[in-house]
């Protein structure tokens, strides 16, 4: 126990020294304000947005936003990768436009959804969905096409129609893979999610940051910046967490 | 009088065409009995484990016909069980869900099934596991769990694609002591492929010796003497005897094939 709790205070080393860095930077005179504001005033501002419960709806219409995207992106993206590695015309249709799709910076999408779907949150959330999809059909096809033959063989011998193969056995099999695209989409979703909200938003984080930053309430924008690491941190934990417990059968590396 | 349990008549099997093709199977012959326990030895690259995939129906045969129980084999089927050297089973299913997955396709009633399920548990004992998951048990116990796993399926045949080649030799032996108790209990038709000269008598009634490029049948020897338990194999002379009869016969294979 003591071993475990050293190693985690161990992993916050490098975190508490670029801190202490700041805070001593700032003191010293060495940092100034327009550049940088103290690490003091980040952390009272950001006491100040959670204490007075400022930050709470923006927190909530966010992760809705986030929420829904990544929700989406899931369902389609597991259906597409399983699709796609099992059926060939699915491959052939849907590979070349994932490729032309894949480097796209997908914030750079935004203005042109706000046109077509305007500019409220369908927008954004669909620039969220699609950018999450990404990496989840990615994994869930790799998952699904490095499925053993013999895995399959040993289904088929014990009963289980082609049909019901992708859902008894392929789905399952492909799951250690999909999970790892599923954490990075967690990661994804947030890094959109903010870039959607910059344009056009009365609510959450995203406009929160521009908003701070607009009227140069710099330590508030950092506040919000540094709460939205803990957010995505806080998530990524949790995910890792459920994944242990409810895929106990996997070995996961971390 | 019933013919055969499985019948191979003329099975040929080519991977490829053209220049390039590969001739693995050349016309194989082979008829085996009900309750026959038959093993099959050879070099690798004979075609033994493509002849097991053919019966299987995972691969289908270039000519040739296989009848079991004088239908027609057109693709897998629980009829034939199948135990392959590793990833017969599915590691997201715990010991249990993994011996009750055949019978979870065939829909079995649920309290029939546990009961299945804790015979066959107990045949491989493997109580105290039901709840683990295949990577946390060792090779020899994952691959008594594929044993009931297939067992449960009651198949007509059982077919075994070298199930112990990946096992210690102290666990090989003690897996090939059960396999021949469980043999013995219910009787069941085996085809059992491995490279093992030692493993095919110990276990086969019927030894049958492959020969390579292209795969066929190159001698086939019967064992009419009981082998003794708990591995003391070379206390039998004649099983001696039959081991170096049948190792010569393959190590004939061995040297064609590196030659």
């Amino acid at each position: 126990m003591t071993a475990r709790l050293a190693l985690g205070l161990s992993r916050l080393m490098p975190l508490a020294l670029l801190l202490a860095a700041w805070h001593a930077a700032s003191s010293a005179g060495l940092l100034q304000r327009r550049v940088l504001p103290p690490f003091i005033d980040v952390m009272a501002a950001l006491g100040g947005l959670i204490g007075s419960g400022e930050i709470v709806p923006h927190t909530l219409a966010s992760l809705a936003r986030a929420g829904t995207g990544f929700l989406v992106a899931l369902v389609l993206g597991i259906t597409l990768g399983l699709l796609m590695a099992r059926i060939r015309v699915v491959e052939r249709f849907v590979e070349p436009i994932l490729l032309l799709v894949y480097p796209v910076p997908k914030p750079a999408l935004i203005p042109l959804f706000m046109i077509w779907l305007g500019i409220g949150d369908f927008s954004k959330i669909t620039v969220i969905a699609l950018a999450c999809l990404v990496p989840v059909v990615i994994a869930s096809f790799n998952g699904a096409r490095g499925v053993d033959e013999m895995l399959l063989w040993s289904a088929r011998a014990r009963g289980t129609s082609e049909r019901a193969l992708l859902w008894r056995v392929v789905l399952p099999a492909a799951l250690p893979q999909i999970a790892a695209g599923v954490r990075t989409a967690i990661a994804v979703s947030i890094i959109v999610l903010v870039s959607s909200e910059f344009i056009s938003s009365e609510a959450g984080l995203g406009y929160l940051i521009f908003s701070y930053g607009g009227v140069g309430a710099d330590d508030a924008m950092l506040a919000v910046v540094i709460y939205l690491a803990m957010l995505g941190y806080l998530l990524d934990r949790l995910y890792v967490g459920l994944l242990r417990r409810f895929m106990a059968w996997h070995a996961f590396a971390h | 009088m019933p013919g055969p349990c499985l019948d191979l008549r003329a099975v040929a099997m080519r991977y490829g065409s053209g220049a390039g093709a590969v001739e693995a199977l050349a016309s194989i012959d082979l008829a085996i009995e009900e309750n026959e326990f038959v093993t099959i030895v050879g070099p690798s690259g004979c075609g033994k484990s493509t002849l097991l995939y053919l019966v299987g129906g995972f691969l289908l045969p270039t000519s040739g016909s296989i009848l079991l129980g004088g239908k027609p084999v057109t693709g897998p089927g629980p009829d034939r069980g199948i135990v392959f050297q590793r990833y017969s089973l599915f590691p997201w299913l715990s010991v249990r869900g993994n011996i009750a997955y055949g019978l979870d396709e065939k829909g079995t009633r649920r309290a029939e099934r546990d009961r299945i399920v804790e015979e066959l548990v107990r045949l491989v004992h493997l109580e105290g596991f039901e709840d683990r998951y295949p990577r946390e048990l060792s090779g020899g116990m994952q691959q008594r769990v594929a044993l009931a796993q297939t067992l449960a399926c009651q198949p007509r045949i059982l077919l075994m694609d070298e199930p112990f080649g990946a096992l210690d030799a102290q666990t090989r032996r003690i897996l090939q002591d059960e396999l021949r108790r469980i043999w013995r209990r219910d009787t069941k038709t085996v085809l059992f492929v491995t490279h093992d000269v030692e493993e095919a008598v110990a276990l086969g009634n019927r030894i049958v010796v492959m020969a390579a490029r292209p795969g066929r049948v190159k001698e086939v020897f019967n064992r009419d003497f009981a082998v003794p338990e708990g591995g003391e194999f070379d206390a039998n002379p004649a099983f001696t005897a039959l081991k170096l009869r049948i190792w010569r016969s393959v190590k004939e294979e061995v040297e064609a094939a590196r030659a």
